[in-house]
């Protein structure tokens, strides 16, 4: 999931008051050698770093914590050093080019702000600091521009997806396709794999294509799915890359009279317990996710780990898309919930629930 | 001149129906029949619904900032203010009740001190209110960072049932907004202290020569405008009953565009605050519009565009001197 907000107003303001935000913090990690190290984790000692565009929501809170937990296994990673871009593009470039200052072996970039971020990954790899930027596509070349890059495959999440509703929907219905800003290649990925499976005419896609616009923010999210379903009396089904983005849209549609129709997404703990309180009551309301990939960040780390400490380096380049709940057939998952633990946690992350919890009352 | 005299002056001066005013209600009036015409589900009763509690919630904040710019400022500090008054409110009660009375009081109590910071730095530190409330606006965003880690609870039921309850078919957050914007308009149409409020905006100078406390009457308007940026976060957290920590981004630059929309001039002085909520409502149901006509993203954003352009213009451009040029030139070719 690619969760970027620009705060473009907030640019000028950095001056004095900026120190506040804490943009850069240091996390020591466990020296100790501890049994059962890694095949990815060489013996060269080093440190590391590992630069977010931005690091202000839920999910990239999970993610910075997992790769924490990840680097706790390699003892021979002495010190982790993370800085948040803030979502600012050159607070970015200077969080990686204060990394190379700082001397770090193995560096890990979360590139929100894509090809604007390649001149500075390319400047690290240079300097001979390994390079991995996962996730979103910072153009370049593996080899010539930094070492690797960790991608995940949203077309084959929107074929998931196109897979589920066909099953599910076989007399074909309206096809209702959500996602972030516009023009984002996660959510244009993900069209591409969902129009591939469902070529039957008899699946339309309604609303703007590829995708409605939400920014993945629920106020948005709710204006845009009033108006759809406003506009197309008969909505079969609904695509969502975050799903707990439309909850808030879900909820007061169903206060409204509105039927809730099938839905394929990507998982939350308040997207499952929206589906517990309702589905008795709506009978259409079938639901799928595939897993919000909290981990992703892990592969990139081992890889940039792996590299910098002459480990083995891991055999996946790219982080799957897997199945992880369906209030179908019940597998992998039935959909979950735990109403004990706040909304923003993600069930399908390595991490516990209970353990994300805690990370946000910290 | 006899009394009558005088009281029909007085009346005439705070009774108008401005300017601004009438331009909006055109311009809604005609946004809807334009809307029933081309996009008739945007005027359905489920898009409406979806969209009156979010023009509520800009409308107030558009209160928050005409007050400011009444006083020649202009407060940037919304988006921080906002997201950080839906956090307090959503992660202070934790999805439990009884916090939220104590949560509520803590956000107000914040948006006060924030008023007054944003106050100080403007009139006693002769800041350039751009400058002063885009650096608060850093600093709220750093305390709502610093407690909840950018990740907001799931609203408490009471909460969303105080804003989405409904009376008459409409949401109880519809109703907030009209009643903000009638008391503003009386206190600042009706009320001694609001038209010396509006002639501090107009003519600081002036005022201070009258005896005026100029000071306290410019950083009244900064703290008034967080309580309303307060009462909207307050609502907008019930309205979205997952918010994120960011809810306050999309404020900015609409908040500005509904003030100068309903007619309060940018230099400061007299205020539409009733206007400027009017002008929320057009903007939202534009939104609206452009939505359920099903048109690409980006001829969307060039209709809105294009649609806040021809509303700014209608006051920015002096269009006395445009017909008179033009008429001009008329005569000049007939006379050749």
């Amino acid at each position: 999931m690619i969760r970027f907000k620009s705060r473009a107003a907030v640019v000028a303001s950095v001056i004095s008051v900026a120190a506040l935000t804490i943009a850069t913090s240091v996390v020591a990690t466990s020296s100790s050698s501890a049994a059962g190290v890694p095949s990815w984790c060489g013996p060269k000692k080093i440190t590391m770093g590992f630069t977010d565009g931005f690091g202000g929501n839920s999910w990239r809170l999970v993610t910075t914590a997992a790769v924490r937990e990840e680097v706790k296994l390699c003892p021979s990673v002495t010190k982790l050093y993370y800085a948040d871009g803030q979502g600012k593009t050159d607070k970015a470039i200077s969080d990686i080019k204060g990394m190379v200052a700082k001397g770090v072996k193995a560096l890990v970039v979360f590139p929100d702000a894509g090809q604007a971020m390649l001149p500075a990954l390319r400047s690290a790899f240079k300097a001979g600091v390994k390079t991995v930027p996962y996730r979103v596509w910072a153009g370049g070349t593996a080899g010539k521009d930094y070492n690797l890059f960790v991608g995940s495959d949203f077309v084959l999440a929107g074929k998931l997806w196109g897979e589920w509703i066909k099953k599910n929907l076989p007399n074909g219905g309206n096809i209702l396709s959500l996602s972030g800003p516009a023009g984002n290649s996660q959510g244009a990925d993900e069209a591409k794999g969902l129009h591939a499976v469902l070529t039957d005419p008899k699946y339309k896609f309604i609303g703007a294509q590829p995708f409605e616009v939400t920014n993945w923010d629920p106020g948005k999210a709710q204006e845009v799915l009033t108006a759809a379903i406003a506009k197309y009396p008969q909505i079969d089904a609904i695509t969502t890359d975050f799903g707990p983005s439309i909850v808030s849209a879900l909820q007061a549609a169903v206060d409204s009279g509105w039927k809730v129709p099938a839905i394929a997404g990507s998982d939350g703990n308040v997207f499952g317990c929206f589906y517990q309180d309702n589905h008795a009551t709506q009978p259409n309301f079938k639901m799928m996710t595939i897993s919000t990939q909290n981990d992703h960040s892990r592969l990139a780390a081992d890889w940039a780990i792996a590299l910098a400490t002459g480990g083995k380096t891991p055999t996946a380049k790219s982080y799957p898309s897997t199945l992880f709940e369906d209030s179908v057939s019940g597998k992998p998952s039935p959909v979950q919930c735990r109403k004990d633990l706040p909304g923003d946690v993600y069930l399908s992350a390595k991490m516990s629930g209970d353990a994300q919890a805690k990370l946000k009352t910290n | 001149m006899s009394t009558t005299q005088i009281r029909e002056v007085k009346r005439s001066a705070r009774m108008q129906v401005s300017r601004g005013m009438k331009t909006v209600l055109a311009g809604v009036i005609f946004l809807y029949i334009a809307s029933a015409i081309f996009a008739p589900t945007s005027i359905s009763r489920v898009a409406q619904m979806g969209m009156l509690p979010f023009a509520a919630c800009l409308a107030i904040v558009g209160l928050g900032q005409t007050l400011v710019i009444q006083q020649g400022g202009i407060d940037l500090s919304v988006a921080g203010s906002v997201s950080l008054f839906v956090v307090i409110v959503t992660w202070g009660p934790d999805r439990h009740d009884d916090r939220l009375i104590p949560a509520v009081l803590a956000a107000f109590a914040a948006a006060i001190i924030t008023g007054l910071i944003n106050g100080a730095l403007v009139t006693k530190t002769k800041l350039n209110s751009i400058v002063a409330t885009l650096g608060v606006n850093s600093l709220l965003y750093g305390v709502m960072m610093a407690l909840s880690g950018g990740s907001p609870r799931r609203t408490t039921d009471r909460l969303s049932h105080f804003t989405n309850n409904k009376t008459f078919g409409l949401q109880h957050s519809v109703y907030y907004g009209i009643i903000c914007a009638v008391i503003l308009t009386i206190l600042l149409k009706r009320t001694v202290i609001g038209r010396r409020f509006e002639a501090v905006g107009a003519n600081p100078r002036a005022a201070l020569a009258t005896g005026l406390k100029v000071g306290r009457y410019q950083i009244g308007a900064y703290v008034a405008a967080q309580i309303f940026y307060c009462i909207a976060g307050v609502i907008l957290g019930g309205v979205i009953s997952q918010p994120t920590a960011y809810q306050g981004d999309e404020f900015v630059l609409p908040s500005v565009a509904v003030v100068v929309l309903g007619g309060t001039s940018l230099l400061g002085g007299r205020g539409f605050p009733a206007a400027s909520a009017l002008a929320a409502l057009f903007l939202k149901q534009l939104d609206m519009f452009v939505l359920s006509l099903g048109v690409p993203y980006g001829v969307r954003t060039i209709v809105i565009s294009i649609s806040l352009m021809l509303g700014i213009a209608l006051y920015a451009v002096n269009w006395k001197a445009v017909r008179s040029k033009f008429g001009a030139k008329g005569r000049e070719l007939q006379a050749a």
